[in-house]
């Protein structure tokens, strides 16, 4: 909502036409002869084998899968094998014009794709630093098994080569030696150094990163341009359209600095790069499934530039390179985003188990008789570029080199597993990362655009009151108290004073401020590219901080209620979560994830979901409720390294500090991930809360104290993964009872969860089974009736009541009797 | 307001009891203290007396049924009263408690006062692990409980509640020691109409036989049988007892002296004044003799134990012994006083027996028999001398101890009893 944008209604209601570019189709013309003069004989025999080479090993790996051999090598591979037999040339002309700049992210259907941009980066690299870059991978593992079996003795490039397909199969078979220890496997292999970024098992799911990585390279100015592949069936995805959108959004271009000095700027140098196969798995995406005839259509759609948008004859190699320079010359100019249409064919089906019901035996055999490797031989061949022998010489070539490296991969001895009998917290221990790294670039200043201390918030919360009582007890006025707002707002403006490549968005973050002010102040402080507006795209909000952050950058990116957590399940759960131990810790995920939980505004607004986001392995979780805990839980989770869902509480917003005496501090501090914190001390009963159901804790502990002489003791969980449940028991061991509440729903909630775990930690000091207390298995009703929902005061004094030692003239007003418990279990409420 | 009886639980390992016989009937009217029903444990028998008076409104138990301890067993209260609230569920376990069922109603009671102990259908004490620990690190009487947790479970405060009462498993055993001796059941023998009768068997017996056969079954037992000049003893028995009242003493029996010698003798042969744990693969040694004493009582065999017997004078052991069997036979023992003998001796010399093979009470390793007196003739001095020798039949486990240990402390055991006077003085 900038104000320098004026909406005209002069111009939004003025009669016109919207105006199309013809999209250019399959247009690549060049004969032989130029093509000889652009490129050489050896470059179009080196084509050639990298696209032989990619066939060779789809083969190895179908044989193997098929046959349980390849080459006399037998081994038995139950996993996943999704093969691009067929789409060969499309990988190899994809990856010619790449640089060791140029990034790649692929799909499930990537094998191919790891290759060619593997060879392309291994002819572009120099001997020496290719040699280092295998070396220092991890810690030369991967190279010990294969230097010194290279065909040519001595030549590092081939040695290279040898290195590549041995770790991409390794890899694929599982093997620690792989390219991720074998803990991605065939869809997830990826090598960094070679560019090539994370693949994806998720249809479309690598596309909202590939757009973040393209981000991070606008916002920090690296070189470069990102290729985002994937297949046509992922247009049907919205994640796939936001992000067209997302890398689209005008502000990019018309909003954001530009800066002469650096290589580029204006929009988001991303190619989007679809190999067009015509099948989602079996889904015919020409004819049936979709409806956009060919697909390069759809960049006409997303902007005026029409995405640059062209369909290309990905069948023909030195199409798609021709095409692929001229893309990635209009992204290094700011011309992007750009879509690219690439035709090609796969002859097997989507995976073994695929029989092809869906397509003709006769359809497959007229893409195999304009097969691109064919094809591309007889050309050459033909034109007397080069003789059928040296064809053959090449092949031979490949496919000793190819029996070599499954041989190598499949032994156990030289090829092996992660050892979880030796070393059982393998896998744990790279679930997170658990780092500490204050700023994720050294040596650069942050873009801001004045010093942190004249900024207007800044001023204002140099005014106000730290601690919310005065020395007599009363409560300072609202404004000129410190509350959550500030302390969130404090860690985040330090650390975008720290950390050049920390970036903040959501959905109206500038200008407005956050829907909840938390970022009021922010806007005049921070330039646009640090700190945006994201279109109303919660999956590419999400999905893009990944990518920005497997590039090597920090995010703080918002969701501005917890129910829109089901709008990118995908990109928290799959994505966002799993990098770093799909990649065994070779990636980071510095990415805080602030999710508002609401309440008044009814069923699909006043969601708690942080069991939701518990129950992923690889994300921490939190639900700080105090200005305190709130700044320094922040601070942690921005000087991590691990992904961080920061839960925020709209009913305690403006909550002033009532706990930290001395007040919260000014300067930065942390507060320590899975501690607990005794909000209230007490011998009879105590209260374990999750979220900003605390303050009603209080008020029933107060309760408890002043009208039944009950004392109950009230620990905040703050954290809730990691959990350090030491505070806790050694509460239990005093009082003896425990209940854990939250306004989650309660059925499968943390509570439940928690409870569960102190009956297990606890059982021989348990007075009576913990109790889990929570909403109701209901839809959050009008604000009026949330009392009979959200647990309240005398829900918790009900439950200790009915649950853990009846009070003496005390009566209930719920019933939370086992018997009616039951009953609503049978009901499914 | 009509109150609930239960079956009361008389000592921490009791956890049913039998009805013995009603003595009241729906309907009739009682009186505070009025005999409501008799009940047996395995090993005792008692009364259970009306708390309050009133009409009795409803029996949920008959003659026989064998009640697991803390369940209701009848109604007392006000005439036409309604009492179906107090009745029982059917199913025990399954059932729904009590508590659960009120909780419906939107005012539901306040916190449970409930005046009488903890029961729950299934007959089990709902008892919180905390609260529990607690118990068994005080000695509280849980049996005296008045359960306030949530579905009539005991929890930490009700244990606390029982020993500010000063509620303790020891306090109960004193107080029962008092009580006065339940009259021995006269178990009215039903008319045989046919050749036979089939008589349930009674726990005494169930509990007799198991422990017997197991006893034979597990362990490797042998019986070696000697005798001893008892002149000595007999003489000094006469003279005990010319002098009893002089001297004020118990009627101090030969039974007695023997019992007395076995005492102050096996603190030498510690095989034979032990348990044989085969649970734990141990054996676990004395440092005093808990001496048990086999008594026949109208119920069947009971062993009475008299603690630290070692450390008694004979006069001592007379009374403890007696008294203990008197309680015994009158059936008002307390289960807790028929536990943990180390060593036992059973006499069936009154009936003439010469010779037998007790069998060991398990954990014991070792038992003795003591047999009748016979007239035998011994040479002394070339002379045929007459002498009344008692027979004595020891019975021990050769797992735990060889032959020739175990003959020793028989020859140990008569040559203390031939020689009483100098056993005495030690």
């Amino acid at each position: 909502m900038p104000k320098s944008q004026f909406i005209d209604p002069g111009k939004m209601l003025a009669p016109g036409f919207i105006k199309f570019q013809d999209i250019p189709v399959n247009q690549y013309n060049k004969t032989l002869d130029e093509e000889l003069k652009i490129y050489g004989k050896d470059t179009l025999m080196r084509i050639y084998r990298d696209m032989a080479t990619i066939r060779e090993f789809e083969t190895m790996i179908n044989l193997i899968k098929t046959q349980n051999a390849y080459n006399g090598v037998e081994y038995s591979y139950p996993g996943p094998a999704h093969l691009s037999y067929g789409q060969e040339a499309s990988a190899v002309g994809m990856a010619y014009a790449l640089d060791m700049d140029d990034f790649t992210f692929g799909t499930h259907r990537s094998h191919g794709e790891i290759i060619a941009k593997g060879l392309s980066s291994i002819q572009k690299l120099d001997d020496k630093e290719l040699y280092a870059i295998m070396k220092d991978f991890l810690g030369g593992n991967t190279l010990k098994v294969v230097e010194g079996k290279e065909e040519i003795k001595g030549d590092v490039k081939d040695l290279a080569i040898d290195f590549l397909l041995y770790g991409a199969l390794a890899e694929v078979f599982g093997r620690e030696t792989g390219f991720s220890k074998g803990l991605g496997g065939s869809m997830h292999a990826f090598f960094l150094p070679f560019g090539i970024y994370p693949n994806n098992a998720i249809v479309g799911g690598g596309v909202p990163a590939a757009t973040g990585a393209a981000l991070y390279k606008r916002v920090n100015r690296k070189p470069g341009i990102v290729v985002a592949n994937f297949g046509d069936g992922a247009t049907g995805r919205g994640p796939v359209l936001e992000s067209f959108n997302f890398a689209a959004m005008d502000q990019i271009k018309q909003l954001w600095p530009t800066t002469e000095k650096d290589g580029f700027d204006g929009g988001l140098p991303i190619l989007f790069n679809v190999f067009d196969n015509f099948y989602g798995m079996g889904g015919q995406t020409h004819g049936e499934t979709m409806g956009w005839d060919m697909l390069a259509r759809i960049g006409a759609g997303v902007n005026p530039a029409q995405m640059h948008a062209e369909r290309v004859n990905g069948f023909n190699p030195l199409a798609l390179i021709d095409a692929i320079q001229r893309k990635k010359e209009l992204l290094l100019k700011g011309e992007g985003p750009v879509l690219l249409d690439t035709v090609t064919y796969r002859y097997n089906g989507h995976s073994p188990s695929d029989s092809s019901t869906y397509r003709t035996e006769e359809e497959i055999e007229a893409w195999k008789a304009v097969d691109s490797i064919d094809t591309y031989k007889k050309k050459l061949i033909d034109g007397g570029v080069a003789t059928e022998a040296e064809f053959d010489e090449i092949y031979e070539v490949i496919s000793r080199r190819m029996t070599k490296i499954c041989k190598l991969a499949t032994d156990d001895t030289l090829s092996p597993r992660i050892d979880l009998d030796k070393n059982p917290d393998t896998i744990a221990s790279i679930m997170l990362s658990n780092e500490k790294i204050d700023k994720m670039e050294e040596g650069r200043e942050p873009d801001v655009l004045m010093p942190m201390e004249e900024n207007s918030r800044v001023k204002k919360i140099a005014g106000k009151m730290r601690y919310q009582f005065d020395e007599k007890g009363n409560k300072y006025p609202a404004l000129k108290t410190y509350d959550i707002r500030d302390g969130l707002f404090e860690a985040i403006m330090d650390k975008f004073y720290t950390d050049p490549t920390l970036v903040a968005y959501g959905e109206d973050n500038r200008d407005w401020g956050g829907a909840y002010a938390v970022y009021r102040g922010m806007t005049e402080a921070l330039p646009y590219h640090r700190f945006f507006n994201a279109p109303i795209s919660e999956s590419a909000i999400i999905g893009s901080a990944v990518g920005y952050a497997m590039c090597g950058g920090r995010a703080v990116v918002e969701i501005m209620y917890a129910d829109f957590l089901a709008c990118c399940g995908d990109e928290l759960f799959n994505q966002l979560a799993k990098w770093q131990s799909m990649s065994a810790g070779l990636l980071k995920m510095p990415v805080v994830v602030r999710v508002s939980v609401g309440s008044k505004y009814g069923a699909q607004h006043s969601q708690d979901w942080t069991a939701l986001c518990a129950h992923i392995p690889g994300l921490k979780v939190v639900f700080p409720s105090t200005p305190y805990d709130c700044k320094g839980l922040m601070t942690s989770a921005l000087n991590g390294t691990d992904p961080v869902i920061f839960f925020e509480s709209q009913r305690v917003y403006g909550y002033g500090e009532q706990f930290h005496k001395e007040g919260v501090p000014a300067e930065s501090y942390e507060i320590p991930f899975g501690e607990p914190d005794v909000k209230r001390e007490g011998k009879d009963v105590t209260i374990l809360t999750i979220g900003a159901v605390l303050y009603r804790a209080l008020d029933a502990a107060k309760t408890l104290s002043e009208k039944y002489g009950i004392e109950a003791e009230v620990i905040d969980s703050r954290s809730i993964v990691p959990f350090n449940y030491d505070k806790v028991i050694e509460s239990v061991k005093k009082t003896g009872k425990i209940i854990v509440v939250g306004d989650a729903c309660e059925r499968n909630s943390v509570m439940k969860d928690m409870a569960a775990n102190i009956n297990e930690f606890a059982f021989d000091y348990l007075d009576a089974p913990a109790v889990a207390l929570g909403s109701r298995n209901w839809i959050t009703p009008a604000y009026e009736l949330e009392k009979y929902f959200f647990p309240q005061a005398t829900t918790i004094i009900d439950a200790i009541h009915e649950k853990l030692m009846p009070i003496a003239g005390y009566t209930p007003t719920y019933n939370l009797t086992d018997l009616e418990r039951e009953d609503r279990s049978k009901k499914g409420v | 307001m009509a109150s609930l009886v239960i079956m009361p639980r008389q000592g921490q390992s009791v956890e049913s009891c039998i009805i013995s016989e009603w003595k009241v009937k729906v309907g009739d009217t009682v009186a505070e203290g009025d005999v409501l029903f008799t009940y047996e444990t395995d090993k005792s028998s008692f009364e259970e007396k009306a708390k309050e008076a009133g009409t009795v409104l409803a029996i949920f138990r008959a003659d026989g049924d064998d009640v697991p301890c803390l369940d209701p067993v009848c109604v007392i209260g006000a005439s036409g009263e309604d009492y179906s609230s107090l009745v029982p569920a059917e199913g025990g376990a399954e059932a729904k408690p009590e508590a659960e069922v009120k909780a419906e109603a939107p005012k539901a009671e306040a916190a449970p006062t409930a005046a009488t102990p903890a029961a729950s259908a299934d007959g089990k004490i709902r008892i919180s692990p905390r609260a529990r620990h607690l118990a068994e690190r005080t000695d509280a009487d849980l049996s005296k409980a008045v359960p306030t947790g949530p579905n009539g479970r005991i929890i930490e405060r009700d244990v606390n509640a029982l020993l500010d009462k000063g509620l303790t498993i020891a306090a109960a055993a004193a107080a029962e020691e008092k009580a006065p001796a339940a009259a021995a059941p006269a178990a009215a023998a039903p008319v045989a109409e046919n050749e036979y009768e089939d008589v349930k068997i009674p726990n005494i017996r169930k509990v007799i036989a198991k422990s017997m056969h197991d006893s034979l079954s597990n362990m490797a037992q042998l019986t070696l049988n000697s005798s001893f000049d008892a002149d000595a003893i007999q003489k000094l028995r006469a003279s005990l007892k010319a002098n009893a009242e002089k001297l004020g003493l118990a009627n101090i029996t030969l039974n007695d002296m023997v019992c007395y010698a076995v005492a102050k003798t096996i603190g030498g042969h510690k095989d034979l004044n032990a348990h044989w744990l085969d649970e734990t693969q141990t054996i676990r040694y004395f440092r005093h003799c808990n001496l048990g004493i086999a008594v026949d009582t109208p119920r069947g065999l009971l062993v009475v134990t008299v603690p630290n017997a070692d450390t008694l004078s004979l006069n001592e052991f007379a009374v403890q012994s007696k008294a203990l069997i008197s309680e015994a036979q009158s059936g008002s023992i307390s289960p807790d006083k028929l536990k943990g003998a180390t060593f036992t001796v059973t006499n069936l010399g009154s009936m003439g027996i010469e010779s037998f093979t007790p069998v060991i009470n398990p954990p014991q390793t070792g038992i003795l028999g003591v047999d009748t007196i016979t007239r035998r003739v011994k040479e002394v001095d070339g002379k045929d001398v007459f002498y009344n020798a008692m027979g004595l039949s020891l019975t021990f486990d050769h797992r735990a101890i060889d032959g020739a240990p175990a003959a020793k402390f028989l020859k140990e055991l008569s040559n203390n009893l031939e020689h009483f006077d100098l056993l005495l003085a030690k």
